[in-house]
């Protein structure tokens, strides 16, 4: 492990390890620059960062702690004929992460080895003063009240998932979640198993057939990683969580919407693929009045809206249509909803794109910043960089992530917009079925007028975010207020805290969560900014729930730097390089195909894809037979 | 016969050997001037184990590790990690131990280690006394075995013994519906029917 020096001279220097900036990292090297991929952080993915429990209590610390920025050294000595100096933001803290609380709602130590009455620990365990004062003693001694009658919850609980028509119609439906035994987990045991959680600072979700997807596969970097089916849709509305038809065989399967209903939404989604002269009269104006004009009525309405399109009432007609395209055309792909979540969380794909740069011969350096760069003075272009360290490196191109900027020099839409996060560690799923390994997006409408709409992602432990007999939720809103201001009038009312009182019964309990700023990265240019010519800002995380904007610009980004090169082309086989024995045995998996060579591998795909459709539309007469024989 | 997949991913100091004995254990090729084949990020060999073959994808550390940066993902779902000295550097033995304390922290609980001694070709100028490698590896139980990749000696053998301790599928079911991996094809889809 011991440390070398750096060389002097690369091709292109990148600072900040964010989803943007491994992706140009990634490409660049592929490509056969020689590139430096530097984070000043200890860890991989910058924002897009995710951490086990532990981790993010460090993460939580550092950011309460951060001293006043250092004193940057001054590197003038360093200057050669022709160029002047521009530092870089001094400062370690990332001005991007603001309004840390964080709530702990579960015992400090497991019950049994806790003496009666304990009511200091049971308070709330705030890391911040302002929250402490958040949560009034009072109401904190009603959560021994609460931990108490939790047993009885419990088969309650299982009661209603019994009453719940998903379940009902599956006779095996057993949850373990009905067993009496089960002990609210302590905030030791959270402790204890911390590194089984893998804790995503970013909640975003990947589309079937969205840009990330579509460059995991054509690069090879997909190898690195595997990826989990996002198993259900859901929606918040009357105070209820609800199952969202999205899939052909949902909308036949459900109980919820009449026969009438089915062949109206059916109908609907149906005539969405293909623009017609109709919508584009609704051009402009609003998505609802289109949906009302469609008669689909009050439930169909909020469907398409909330969960399908996946906008407020006031959005274009025109935007909610191609968003609701987008959404139909990555049904089916790999699973029933359009999807993916990769399994360790989030975190793990920048790793991936850094991985790829590595294998090409990137060189990594966390702990590690650059301060200042070097620039000449006729041509305004980056000629060398001075890091952390006052060694010069020479590069022809210089990438950074927006946090790296000094605000001075940066373009940035004012007032810098926000996006307002919760993550919460929960005991059970907002809505019980007969699978307890449901990945699940959880649409949810502003609750009163001027509130935010939110995004919420519950993922299950089998996606190794979190431990056994838990659950990890993620909210995403763009702010009003601060986080906790935004979000936690909803948490309060979704599941069972120190703060909820009426009939909270039956909803998952919270044992720890989290709430934060972080700056939204829609908001910042690539380029406009007071920097040489040859100098590109990468945005960090923005709020939409896929990752369009930020793989789009990567890839400008990196034809920025080489016009002419291909962004990404697949990096070899393992098999192609290196001879192996006779394990391409006909088995005929997945697995094997992927290692076949691609030109077959492609036609092979085309020829699979056509026989799914055949058969897809085959199911389809079959389930118009099942309606009409319905009917 | 079923084909099981495990990841092993490779640790130690730089020039200890560790894509010399990967090389030696897929080609079984040694060279001397080993440059590494740039763009092949794990290299893949099947061997049989009981009613099972073993497909063993052998991640490198791409010099990731060179900076102390190695990514946590390079861990992951790692069935094994062999953890390579040189039998010439002491340095290189004292590393090791850093390297077993960063498995337990960032690994997978359940990994199996083993630790290679290599270049035992070269006795004469050795640093590492083999009983005091041996002792270490077995107070965190960890296999150990000392090898030389340049004479082909017990490279077979240390995969063989890492097969031996991966413990036999609990419930090939279970695993099958887990996660998958994106290819230019569906992945098995749901198996929800209706
Ligand atoms: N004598 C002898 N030399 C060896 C043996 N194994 C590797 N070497 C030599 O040691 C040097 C380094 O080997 P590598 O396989 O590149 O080492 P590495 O651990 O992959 O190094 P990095 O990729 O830099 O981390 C090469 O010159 C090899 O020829 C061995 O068993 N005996
Ligand atoms: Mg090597």
């Amino acid at each position: 492990m011991a440390a070398e020096d750096l060389p002097s001279e690369f091709d292109v220097v990148i600072l900040g390890t964010g989803l943007a900036e491994s992706v140009v990292a990634a490409a660049c090297s592929r490509v056969g620059q020689r590139v430096l991929h530097l984070d000043r952080r200890s860890y991989y993915a910058s924002n897009w960062a995710s951490f086990t429990f532990n981790g993010l209590l460090t993460w939580i610390q550092q950011l309460q702690e951060e001293s006043q920025p250092k004193e940057v050294p001054d590197w003038s000595s360093q200057l050669e004929e022709g160029e002047e100096l521009i530092y870089l933001s001094s400062s370690d803290s990332s001005a991007s992460i603001c309004n840390l609380q964080v709530f702990c709602y579960t015992s400090e130590e497991d019950e049994e080895e806790q003496a009666p009455d304990t009511t200091e620990e049971e308070t709330v365990r705030a890391a911040d003063e302002d929250a402490v004062q958040e949560v009034s003693e009072a109401e904190s001694a009603e959560t021994r009240e609460e931990e108490e009658r939790r047993g009885a919850d419990k088969g309650q609980a299982a009661q209603t998932a019994g009453e719940e028509p998903e379940a009902e119609s599956h006779p095996h439906a057993a949850p373990s979640q009905s067993e009496p035994a089960k002990k609210k987990l302590s905030y030791a045991q959270l402790v204890k198993e911390g590194r089984r959680f893998n804790i995503d600072l970013v909640s975003k979700l990947m589309y079937s057939r969205g840009s990330l997807v579509d460059l995991l596969i054509k690069s090879n970097v997909s190898r690195y990683a595997e990826f989990k089916n996002v198993t259900r849709i859901l929606t918040y509305r009357h105070g209820n969580v609800e199952q969202v038809p999205c899939s052909r065989a949902d909308v036949f399967a459900s109980r919820q919407l009449s026969v009438v209903e089915k062949r109206k939404l059916m109908r609907f989604l149906t005539s969405c693929v293909e623009e017609t002269e109709e919508q584009t009269a609704y051009n402009g104006r609003p998505y609802l009045d289109f949906l009302c004009d469609q008669q689909l009525g009050e439930n169909l309405q909020h469907f398409v809206l909330h969960s399908i399109a996946m906008v407020t009432a006031d959005t274009p007609t025109e935007e909610g249509l191609a968003s609701t395209r987008q959404f139909l055309r990555c049904l089916g792909r790999y699973g029933n909803t359009p999807f993916l979540f990769p399994v360790y969380g989030l975190g793990e794909i920048p790793q991936c794109f850094c991985r790829m740069c590595a294998v090409f011969g990137g060189i990594y350096c966390l702990r590690h910043s650059v301060h200042c760069l070097l620039v000449d003075k006729h041509t305004n272009r980056c000629k060398a960089v001075i890091d952390s360290r006052g060694q010069r490196i020479s590069c022809s191109h210089f990438v950074a992530e927006a946090s790296y900027v000094g605000a001075e020099r940066k373009k940035v839409a004012t007032p810098t917009r926000f996006l307002s996060r919760a993550v919460l560690i929960t005991d059970s799923s907002v809505l019980a079925s007969d699978s307890e390994q449901q990945v699940s997006v959880v649409t949810v409408p502003p609750i009163a007028a001027g509130c935010p709409a939110v995004k919420m992602v519950e993922l299950c432990p089998s996606t190794m975010t979190c431990i056994p007999g838990t659950y990890l939720v993620h909210l995403t809103c763009q702010s009003i207020g601060s986080a906790y201001q935004d979000l936690s009038p909803l948490v309060t009312r979704m599941f069972r805290t120190v703060e909820s009182h009426d009939k909270a019964e039956t909803r998952p309990a919270v044992l720890w969560c989290l709430y934060f700023n972080m700056a939204d990265g829609s908001g910042t240019e690539v380029e406009g900014h007071d920097l040489p010519s040859n100098v590109y800002v990468c945005s960090g995380p923005d709020g939409s729930l896929g990752h369009e904007h930020t793989i789009k610009q990567a890839e400008f980004i990196f034809h920025k730097i080489l016009p002419d090169e291909e962004f990404c082309p697949p990096a070899p086989n393992p098999e192609d390089i290196i001879y192996d024995g006779e394990t391409t045995a006909a088995t005929g998996d997945t697995q094997e195909e992927e290692q076949s060579p691609q030109k077959q591998e492609e036609e092979e795909t085309k020829e699979e894809e056509e026989t799914k459709e055949e058969e897809e539309t085959k199911e389809e007469t079959k389930e118009e037979e099942h309606l009409q024989t319905e009917e | 016969m079923a084909i099981r997949e495990l990841k092993v991913c490779l640790l130690g100091d730089t020039g200890v050997g560790k894509s010399s004995i990967v090389c030696r254990f897929v080609q079984d090729h040694f060279d001397h001037n080993i440059s590494p084949t740039i763009g092949a990020s794990f290299l893949t060999k099947t061997v049989p184990c009981g009613n099972e073959l073993h497909k063993f994808l052998i991640w490198d550390t791409a010099g990731q590790e060179r900076f102390h940066s190695l990514a946590p993902m390079y861990y992951r779902g790692s069935a094994a990690a062999v953890i390579v000295y040189d039998i010439t550097k002491l340095d290189s033995f004292q590393t090791l131990k850093k390297w077993v304390k960063e498995l337990k922290e960032h690994g997978p609980e359940d990994i199996v280690v083993a630790i290679a001694g290599n270049k035992n070709d070269l006795g004469d100028i050795r640093e590492v006394p083999m009983k005091e490698a041996k002792e270490f590896a077995e107070s965190i139980a960890a296999i150990f075995i000392e090898t030389s990749a340049r004479n082909a000696v017990n490279i077979e053998e240390l995969f063989q013994k890492i097969s031996k301790q991966i413990p036999p599928l609990e419930n090939p079911e279970v695993e099958s519906n887990e996660s998958f991996k994106l290819t230019r094809q569906p992945a098995p889809s749901a198996r929800r029917c209706c």
